[in-house]
């Protein structure tokens, strides 16, 4: 079938690519072409898996359903509290009986391991399933623990630049963006930080995964930070479980609002301002590893020599840095003392004992998700269960008191005495 | 809402007066993604050819907007240059010659890009050249490169000999390309013979 079909409408052509839903206009390019001879059109949305325009040919396996095996070994000996261990038997009722579920668990709850119940059950009844994360970070850090839990299952991950060899594997970890590659294919798709960048903005990526699985497969989704619209969605139509306590049992730490004024102004007359100042310094004296998160690359880089002042092996890390992994690495081994970063960081990493502060905390971008994301980095690990999650701003918004307060209404559900 | 052709950010495209009164071009890159490409204004010439001018280096950036441009099919991207082109090139003593595609290679393209850039800047041209073999330069060494003999033909007689012919070219490496053009259109009768190219391969890489 034609990769970007075209519709006749009174106020002009209307195109919608075939391949990644996409019917945004503004995203298609028309030109005259060398190879149709006549005036064609390509998706500028999924350009980078290879263009799809009128007269390139989108192919469809037609042929036999592949047969997978239907036995598996799960390899996974931890243990699940008994608030992990109801979800996850919540999760697996939801799939056997095919109803999306989303599960909102909180950061630091522990909620890879309550998908692995369901996916062994899925795999045992030789079901296809993909798993997916709209950033590769989270593909990476996934893809081996996925391994190890399941040893002998044909596992695959695809992302952009991924070497694959088995499309047709039975358990597929994929960005969202992946799965623009797929039509009906799944039994069941989990889709993990689902409330992550670009997944939310971007409509075709949520058309893609309804598009990956198959007609009445349960789609289910993992967040601590669901929107509005995905719990409203879930509530009419599917399955809630809501895991308010981290796996350690202690309750998540509040923000802490700060005003920080002209602080835009300061860094750029190179001087950081003196309660940040304040706060690297205690940081610095009481060895506990932090992280600074900007609102923008250019100022997080006008700031870098100043912070290197303090103690020169402070850094950088944002997503264009292609070491950031090593770099957090490094912080985690306490070899660097702290580091400045955009949203980049703002979930999927655990440091022990990390300190947190937000610069600018009033920023469009800080939204009550991302926000709660940043202070979902604190206190994750025994015995550092708690630490200081600071929020420097010029105003409050209305994100910052959101953030405050679901933090809040979590601890008090959360709170085992009550 | 426009957004950058190179990195999908939005443009921030507050209107302004100079854009009402038309001073202003209207962009279709982000001006961090412009930044990272490297003017360098270079101008050279040799016995073929009267001036070589590339506009910006073979750098990274570069590197990575041609693949989109050319191998991911990108006819969009055009327009990136189409301001700096049509400034270079809008001249009515000069007649401009693209650097041909074989017919087979453009087919499989859907485009030839040089006549894609060309277009985007809003720049009449003459197709006076005809490549005479499928092969690309990418994919030779430079001792090959040297050994062809004869790359184009002339698709027609130049009569008017007053005007300047300038080839135009996405990349300038070696410079065999050039010197083959300029050698067919002197051939044919052109007196005058300039080159001009997006991007000039620098030595350091």
């Amino acid at each position: 079938m034609a990769g970007v079909t075209a519709k006749m409408t009174w106020h002009g052509t209307h195109f919608m690519c075939r391949r990644c839903l996409n019917e945004d206009q503004s995203k298609f390019t028309s030109f005259q072409c060398a190879q149709c001879e006549t005036t064609c059109a390509y998706c500028r949305n999924c350009l980078k898996m290879g263009r799809v325009s009128r007269c390139s040919e989108l192919l469809i396996w037609t042929g036999q359903a592949p047969i997978y095996p239907t036995e598996h070994r799960m390899n996974w000996q931890g243990n699940l509290t008994p608030a992990q261990q109801k979800a996850t038997n919540e999760l697996l009722d939801s799939t056997k009986q095919s109803i999306s579920h989303l599960l909102y668990a909180v950061c630091g709850s522990g909620k890879t391991e309550m998908l692995f119940k369901p996916i062994h059950h899925l795999l045992n009844e030789g079901k296809r399933v993909c798993l997916a994360a709209p950033r590769v970070d989270v593909i990476l850090e996934l893809l081996p623990r996925l391994k190890i839990a399941f040893p002998d299952t044909v596992i695959e991950a695809l992302y952009g630049g991924a070497e694959v060899e088995r499309f047709d594997a039975q358990l597929i970890l994929a960005t969202t963006h992946q799965l623009y590659r797929f039509q009906e294919a799944f039994d069941a798709v989990f889709v993990d930080e689902a409330d992550a960048f670009p997944y939310t903005a971007d409509e075709t990526l949520q058309q893609a995964v309804r598009k990956a699985a198959k007609a009445n497969a349960p789609i289910h989704f993992v967040t601590a930070t669901p929107s509005a619209q995905l719990l409203a969605m879930n509530k009419k139509n599917g399955n809630i479980s809501i895991l308010a306590r981290r796996y350690h049992g202690k309750p998540l730490p509040e923000p802490r609002n700060e005003t920080l004024w002209n602080y835009e102004k300061q860094i750029k007359k190179k001087r950081i301002p003196k309660k940040l100042l304040n706060w690297t310094k205690e940081r610095l004296d009481k060895q506990q590893p932090f992280l600074i998160f900007f609102h923008q690359i250019e100022l997080m880089e006008l700031a870098e020599p100043l912070f290197q002042q303090l103690d020169d092996r402070i850094c950088a890390v944002h997503a264009e840095h292609a070491d950031r992994k090593e770099r957090v690495q490094l912080l985690r081994k306490k070899e660097v003392p702290g580091l400045l970063t955009t949203t980049i960081l703002e979930r999927g990493i655990t440091i022990p004992n990390v300190q947190v502060a937000v610069i600018g905390a009033e920023q469009k971008i800080f939204n009550k998700g991302a926000l709660i994301q940043i202070g979902g980095r604190v206190g994750r690990s025994v015995p550092n269960t708690s630490g200081d999650f600071v929020l420097f701003h010029q105003g409050i918004t209305n994100a910052m008191d959101e953030a405050k307060q679901e933090i809040r209404k979590l601890n008090k559900q959360g709170d085992p005495l009550l | 809402m426009n957004s950058c052709l190179l990195c999908e950010k939005p443009l921030d495209d507050q209107p302004t007066w100079q854009q009402f009164l038309g001073i202003e071009k209207q962009t279709s890159t982000c001006p961090v993604c412009l930044a990272k490409f490297e003017r360098i204004d270079s101008i050279t010439k040799n016995d073929q050819l009267g001036s070589i001018y590339s506009l910006y280096a073979y750098n990274e950036q570069a590197r990575e907007y041609l693949h989109q441009f050319k191998f991911l099919q990108d006819i969009a991207l055009a327009y990136v240059f189409a301001s700096d082109l049509r400034s270079v090139l809008i001249d009515p003593k000069k007649i401009i010659v693209p650097i041909p595609m074989h017919p087979a290679s453009k087919k499989r393209r859907t485009f030839a890009q040089v006549d894609a850039l060309l277009e985007a800047a809003g720049i009449p041209f003459q197709e006076l050249l005809q490549k005479t073999t499928e092969s690309v330069m990418g994919e030779k060494t430079r001792s090959e490169r040297l050994a062809i003999i004869e790359l184009f033909t002339a698709s027609a007689d130049i009569i008017s000999n007053e005007k300047i012919y300038v080839l135009v070219d996405d990349i300038y490496t070696t410079g065999t390309t050039m010197h083959h053009a300029a050698h067919t259109l002197k051939q044919a009768g052109a007196e005058r013979v300039e080159a001009v190219t997006l991007f000039r391969a620098t030595g350091k890489k």
